[in-house]
Parts: structure tokens; sequence; C-alpha cells
């Protein structure tokens, strides 16, 4: 039968699609030459696109998708290959399935990122971008635990907290819940994370670590969850807003070489995280992501289909019902009935995070 | 800098910084607030009934001698009235475990607990150096912990003891739960963090007047929210003796794995044992079908080194035979692969056949694919193009009742009694049967006699 990929190739050496002798990638065990692999990563990421093709859009009103760009190469992989799935949909039906926004949230300690964003829009001019500074979190008090109020600076609220854990992890929140906020106020439908298989294993893993393992349904599952918290932001009555990961069924490890093979080139775009993530000497110094970040990053070479499993079987995990005006944990926006220590606006997960803050304070 | 006073009695030189809390304290103060902890964990969890017979687990290692010195000692202060008895299970190797088996005896002294000793030369003929002069080091794990896990009932049950308590800690569940996220096991992640395990029938109402049979001893482990470290500073501070009883025993790969991330959690947040130990028993509930399996299934086949090798087995990889290499870990990638290519190839492949014959040159790719699976392919196929529907196939029945007996068990087992040993078991005969058996085909029937006068 055509098509039968069981079949053992002329040459092992041989691209396994197209027979190319020009291989440039092993992908699970199958050499592919680098047009074969630019496909395999489009079709992946396509695949987790189907709820926003062309006839589920009414013409002119396409829904606008939030795309939280870091420069890394993950989410710029996901603005390269959703760019080229709308040029796509506009050649086949004439429009387009949905409008992107990309937004960079700044870190305290990088430099400007508009220049970058204006090079990005002269290269992908059909989507509209936004640089908002994390920092800017504080102007919204709304958004922040009540333990932290009144707020100051984002720099001394994180220098409240005692360890690197817990500063990575209330910056990754404020991060979250600044790109939510964001998605409400420019009416964003959905928002397009580019986190990989790799980025959800550590992920579950790492906020099973931090005791969040109740929330790991909510954190790897994509799109609406009938069951999903009410967010802390409470007024807007916009509800949540549903998360995808187009990129899930992908490794770090492809998306890297994926971006470098991009042509034009998308290098110029790329920001080497590895200078602010770098993992310090010390364990004791370490984070907890960064540590399941390590862990998966070793896996992934040799076990690719353990870290799949992983996100795979995590998914399996039902999310509990939420009962009716049921309050959410004030920091990760988790639902608090039995993932609380009584009374507390946090569950317990964050409650260890914020742990030090009343006492520094 | 003057040193710091205890934070509790604020008078003695603080020793001891406990790893949950950071607390600074001295060692009778430690010593107070473990056993004071250990107590509020049975108590909140109504773990023992008055006067119920109750055997520890005793290997002679840390934490079971821990664990028999702090129940004794909770026992005698807090008048529950317990029967506290040692039970310890002699696998047969020598210069191993009759040294903790000294240890073990010297503690039945100290503590004045009874102390029963059922070997597997006993129990089944067969001590592990005869099974290992069998079978070879590799694989031998194996084994080890299918036998263990019956050998704690049984014994139990010799005693009419109907509750076997074991020294697992809060890093040994945390562990576990990590493994059993890295494996997809969905429903041992469920069983991991409960404090107690019951076997199924011990829901049924005990026969009789309460006679105690091997297949109704409820398990439990009183130091799950206990650290590693605790355990030893208590066992340093309070003198006891005991023998390191780490056997010639190399993890299995996944459980390694998952060890030293968990050693390097506890560097980096020490509290983050318990919040591995919390995420379980949370995640436990969201385990799709997760209260109807805690209350029916037999679970607490956790056996230190045995760990999750219940009597539903799991033939991957027994510690012996990881030794070499990452062996389980890639097993189980090839596995998946061979998953993912058979789901792929199956999509394109019909397969519905009403015909009852089998296919084995699909059978094999397909022999790891859960049930699943089978039914998208079943879907799919149908769909596709009739001509293919010469190719015969193994039906989705026989497909399920062949699965049985492989690892990673289907959301749902039924659970009998082995035919032979009356032993629970999803299947008719138990793992361990199954096992004595091979080794009983090698072994002659009668043994040779020389002289004898006839």
């Amino acid at each position: 039968m055509a098509g039968r990929r069981n079949l053992p190739p002329a040459d092992k050496s041989l691209c396994r699609r197209c027979q190319s002798p020009d291989t440039a990638i092993t992908v699970r065990t199958e050499p592919l030459c680098k047009a074969c692999f630019d496909k395999y990563v489009q079709t992946k990421v396509v695949k987790r696109m189907e709820t926003f093709r062309v006839k589920n859009s009414e013409p002119g009103k396409e829904k606008t998708l939030l795309l939280p760009l870091s420069f890394g190469p993950c989410s710029t992989a996901l603005l390269y290959t959703l760019s080229r799935h709308l040029k796509n949909q506009i050649d086949k039906s004439g429009r387009p399935g949905f409008k992107l926004h990309v937004l960079h949230i700044e870190q305290p300690d990088e430099p400007p990122a508009q220049p970058l964003l204006d090079q990005l829009q002269s290269r992908f001019p059909e989507h509209t971008y936004a640089a908002v500074p994390l920092a800017s979190i504080t102007s919204l008090p709304h958004l922040l635990p009540s333990t932290l109020q009144p707020p100051s600076s984002l720099a001394s609220l994180l220098s409240t907290l005692p360890t690197p854990t817990a500063r990575a992890d209330l910056s990754a929140h404020l991060l979250r819940k600044l790109i939510a906020h964001h998605a409400r106020e420019t009416h964003s439908a959905a928002i397009l994370l580019g986190d990989s298989t790799t980025r959800l294993a550590e992920r579950a893993l790492a906020e099973t670590a931090k005791g969040r393992g109740f929330a790991v349904p909510w954190l790897v599952s994509d799109g609406p969850i009938s069951s999903a918290p009410t967010p802390s932001e409470a007024g807007d009555g916009q509800g949540e807003i549903p998360t995808y990961h187009p990129l899930r069924d992908l490794l770090s490890k492809e998306l890297v070489p994926f971006v470098a093979f991009a042509e034009p080139p998308l290098t110029p775009f790329l920001r080497t995280a590895s200078e602010s993530q770098a993992a310090p000497a010390a364990m004791k110094n370490s984070t907890i992501d960064a540590l399941t970040r390590g862990y998966f990053a070793g896996v992934e070479e040799e076990y690719p289909s353990i870290v799949a499993n992983v996100v795979r079987t995590t998914s399996k995990l039902q999310a509990r019902e939420v009962g009716a005006g049921e309050l959410g944990c004030e920091l990760c926006d988790v639902p608090l009935e039995g993932a609380a220590p009584e009374r507390s606006r946090l569950c317990w997960g964050c409650v260890r995070t914020m742990q030090g803050v009343g006492a520094a304070s | 800098m003057p040193p710091r006073e205890c934070e509790i009695c604020h008078t003695n030189r603080a020793q001891i910084l406990r790893p949950k809390n950071h607390a600074r304290i001295c060692a009778p103060c430690f010593i107070a607030i473990f056993e004071d902890e250990v107590a509020e964990t049975v108590t909140s969890t109504n773990l023992f009934n008055p006067g119920e017979r109750v055997a520890i687990g005793a290997s002679g290692g840390k934490d079971s001698t821990v664990l028999a010195s702090v129940l004794k000692t909770l026992n005698d202060r807090h008048n529950w009235g317990l029967d506290l008895v040692l039970l310890s299970i002699d696998e047969g190797i020598t210069g191993y475990r009759d040294h903790s088996l000294e240890a073990v005896k010297r503690h039945s002294e100290q503590y004045d607990l009874p102390l029963k000793i059922v070997s597997y030369a006993d129990l089944y003929g067969w001590s592990m150096d005869q099974v290992v002069a069998q079978v070879g080091k590799k694989g031998n794990c194996t084994y080890c912990g299918v036998f263990r896990r019956q050998a704690l009932d049984r014994g139990a049950a010799m005693l009419g003891v109907g509750h076997v308590v074991t020294g697992h800690n809060a890093d040994d569940v945390a562990e576990t739960v990590l493994m059993n996220l890295l494996r997809g096991d969905l429903p041992r992640l469920s069983r991991a963090t409960s404090i107690v395990t019951s076997t199924p029938s011990a829901a049924l109402p005990e026969n009789g007047e309460g006679e105690i049979k091997f297949t109704n001893v409820k398990r439990s482990k009183p130091l799950i929210y206990a650290y590693e470290k605790e355990i030893v500073m208590y066992a340093h501070h309070k003198k006891l003796d005991y023998f390191s009883t780490e056997c010639i025993y190399s993890p299995e790969a996944f459980r390694g794995s998952a060890r030293t991330l968990i050693k390097n959690l506890e560097r980096i947040r020490p509290e983050s044992i318990l919040d591995v130990v919390r995420s379980g028993i949370d995640m436990a509930k969201l385990v799709p079908g997760a209260e109807e399996q805690n209350s029916q299934r037999a679970c607490g086949g956790e056996n230190k080194a045995a760990a999750a090798k219940t009597d539903e087995g799991d033939g991957l990889g027994g510690c012996g035979s990881s030794k070499e290499s990452g062996g389980e870990m890639a097993a189980m990638e090839q596995k998946l692969l061979q998953d993912e290519e058979a789901q792929a190839n199956g999509n394109e492949v019909e397969i519905k056949m009403p015909k009852k014959t089998v296919n084995s040159q699909n059978g094999v790719a397909r022999d790891t694919q859960d049930a699943a699976d089978a039914e998208i392919d079943v879907k799919n196929g149908q769909q596709q193009s009739p001509a293919q529907q010469t190719v015969p196939i193994r039906t989705k029945e026989e497909k399920k009742s062949r699965k049985r007996g492989k690892d990673a068990p289907p959301p749902k087992q039924k659970l009998g009694q082995c035919e032979r040993c009356g032993y629970l078991s999803s299947q008719s005969v138990c793992k361990a049967c199954v096992l004595l058996e091979g080794l009983n085909k090698a072994r002659p029937r009668t043994g040779i006699e020389v002289g004898g006068g006839d």
C-alpha cells in the first residue's frame, strides 16, 4: 500500500520521506532532509490549529489570537509557522482563519524589545505587535495577591522573596497574569503559548515539585476547560481566555534546528536565554524550574518518547469540577477548594512561594 | 557569634536544622517533635483500632528500626493498646540478610516485641541464593519482589495479624510519585500516596470471628510524612542500632532517575519532598476512576526494593537486569516508539474482520498498544479501503485477553484469586506461582539419595 511508512528505506542514510541524500536531522529515528523536516514541523503545528480554521471564522471578523513571544526558539518557531499557516489559508480560500497579535513581555534586566519587534514587523507585517514591561504589573494592583499590597516596584517585590525558586515562581505567575490581562484588553479569543512537549513535561514535573500537582491538568491541556477557575481579575465579565499549545507535539530539540534552518534566517530575532538562565554553580542557588529543565533536556536526547509520554499521561488527569463562585488562588488562579490552608487566599504552592514575605515586610 | 539556641526550649544549643521548616532545634526537642508528628499522622488518619494486632515489617534497616522504636514508644506513652509484633522476611541471601536479621533479633529483645521470621525457603521452597543459582544474577530481583509481597501478607496471617506497617518514608513516596509520572503509570500514581493500602477483600466482612486470611491484610505507612534525613537523625540521637540493608541492589532506571531528582529538589528547596507527596495525593484524586480503584484494588506492593512490582508484575528490568545501562528507560522508549509506529500504520490498514484468525505480522507491532488505540484503529480502518479486507487480523477480544499479562495494566482489571495458592491476582495463576512453576520445572522431583539401606 502506498505511503506505508514501515517499508525499509533503500538506504538508511537517505531522507526517510523523499529519499534525498541531503539529510539534515534525525527525528525520532527517522533521518529527514531540510524540506521534509520543515513540512513535519509545519504539519504538527497546523494540526493543533484546527479550531481556528477558515470555515470557523467570519469573513472580516477573524478572531484575534494572542501570541506571547519571548524571542526564544520555541515562540519564534510558533510565530514563523503560524505566519506561513495564515498565508496558506489566504492562498487556499482567500481569507485567513484568525489574526495574530504578538506580545512581548520585557523582563526587568533585558534591553528594550522595540527594535527587535520593529524588525519582526517588517518581516511579518500582517500581525500587530506590542511590548509591555513586566514591571508594569505593579500599576495593576488588582492582579496582585493581597499579601503583596501595596505594590511598590517589581524589583522590591521580588526581593522580598528569600529563594531563587520563589522569585522565579512569582515572576512566572506575574508574567502569566500580565499576558492574560493583555489578552482581555485586546479582546483576544485565545492565547497561543509556544510551549513544546519538552517544556510542558518540565512544567508538569516542576509544578508537582512545587506542591501544585492538582493544577497540572489545567497547565498541560488545550482549549477551554469546562471546570476552569474564575480568574482573580474579576469584574470584566469575560471569564477565562482559553489557552492553546500548538507546539505540544514537538520537542525542544527539534524546534531549535527548525528555527535555524528557516529561510531567510530567523536567527536575528533570537535572544539567547542562556545568559539569564544559566544554571548557577551551587544547586542551592538553582531553581526547581531549572532543575526540571535540565532533567528533560537530558531525557529528550536519549528518550524523546518518554518526554512525550509524560505530557500525554498528565493530560489524562481529569481536572476537578469547580463549584460556582469558588475562589481562585490570588497568585496562580487555580481553585482553592482542597488546595489551600483554611481561610487562605493562596494555594499550598503559592503559600510556599510567598513564604517569608510576611516576615520580611 | 554565640551558638544558636533551640527554637523550642530556648535553653539547649540548637543542633538540628529541620529540612521541612528550617527550624533550628536541639536533639531532645527534635526527638519529642518527631514522635509527636508520627503520633499526629497515626491519630489524624485513624490508622489503628484500639487493641489491634499490628505487625511491623522489620528489615533491620533504619526506616523499620525507627518505626519499631517510635511505635513502641508511642504505644506505651499514649496507651493505644496495640499488640505490636516484628515481622521479618528472610529472603535467604547469605552475607546480607543473615546480618540484618541479627539486628532485628536484637530489636526484638530491646523493645520486648515478639519476632516472627518468614523465610522464602519455608514459603516457596526456594531461598534467593538458590534462585540466583538457578536463574543467574540477572533478573532475580523480579523473583525477590514478587515473593516478598506475598511473604509479608502470609507471615502476617500466620501471626493472626490483619495489619502490617512498613517503614516507607516521605522520600520513598515522593520518589514513587515522580517515577510513576515519568513512566506514565497513572494507576500506580494513584496508589502510591495512600497511607493505607488495603487489599480488596479487606473491605469484605472478615470471615467468621475475625479470622485473618492472607488475602485481607491491611498495609500502612505511618512514616509517610517523615523525611529520610530526620529518620537518620532520630536513629542517631536515639542511638538506635540498625543495619544498613542496602541490598546488592541497583535501582531500576526510573526509580534511580526519580531518586536523583528528589535529592536535587531537596537541595534546592527541602520542603519540596513533602510538596511532591502532597501533589501526589492531589493528583491521585484526578486519575480517571481513581476512587473506585483505591477502594477495590490490591495495592501496597511498594516494598522498598520491590517497590512497584506488585503481583500484577511488570516484567520490565528487575533491579539486576538494569544494572548494565538505563535498560528500563531504553526498553520503554522502544515500546513507545513501536506504539507510535503501530498507530501510524494502523490507521492505514483495515483491521476489523469477522474472521477470528491471528495475523502474526500485525500482532507484533500491535502487541503493545492499549485497547483504546485498538478501537481507534478499528474505527479508522472501517472508513478505509475495503480492498484491505483480506488481511486477517486478531480481533479485539483476543487482543484484550492477551494484553492482561503484559505490563501497564489496562485501566480496569478484574481481581480474582490465584487458582493454585488463593492469592489475589487478576489472572488465573498469580505471578509468584508462575515464577515458581518455572523454577520447579528445572528441579529434580526427588532428590538424589546416596546409599541408604533398602
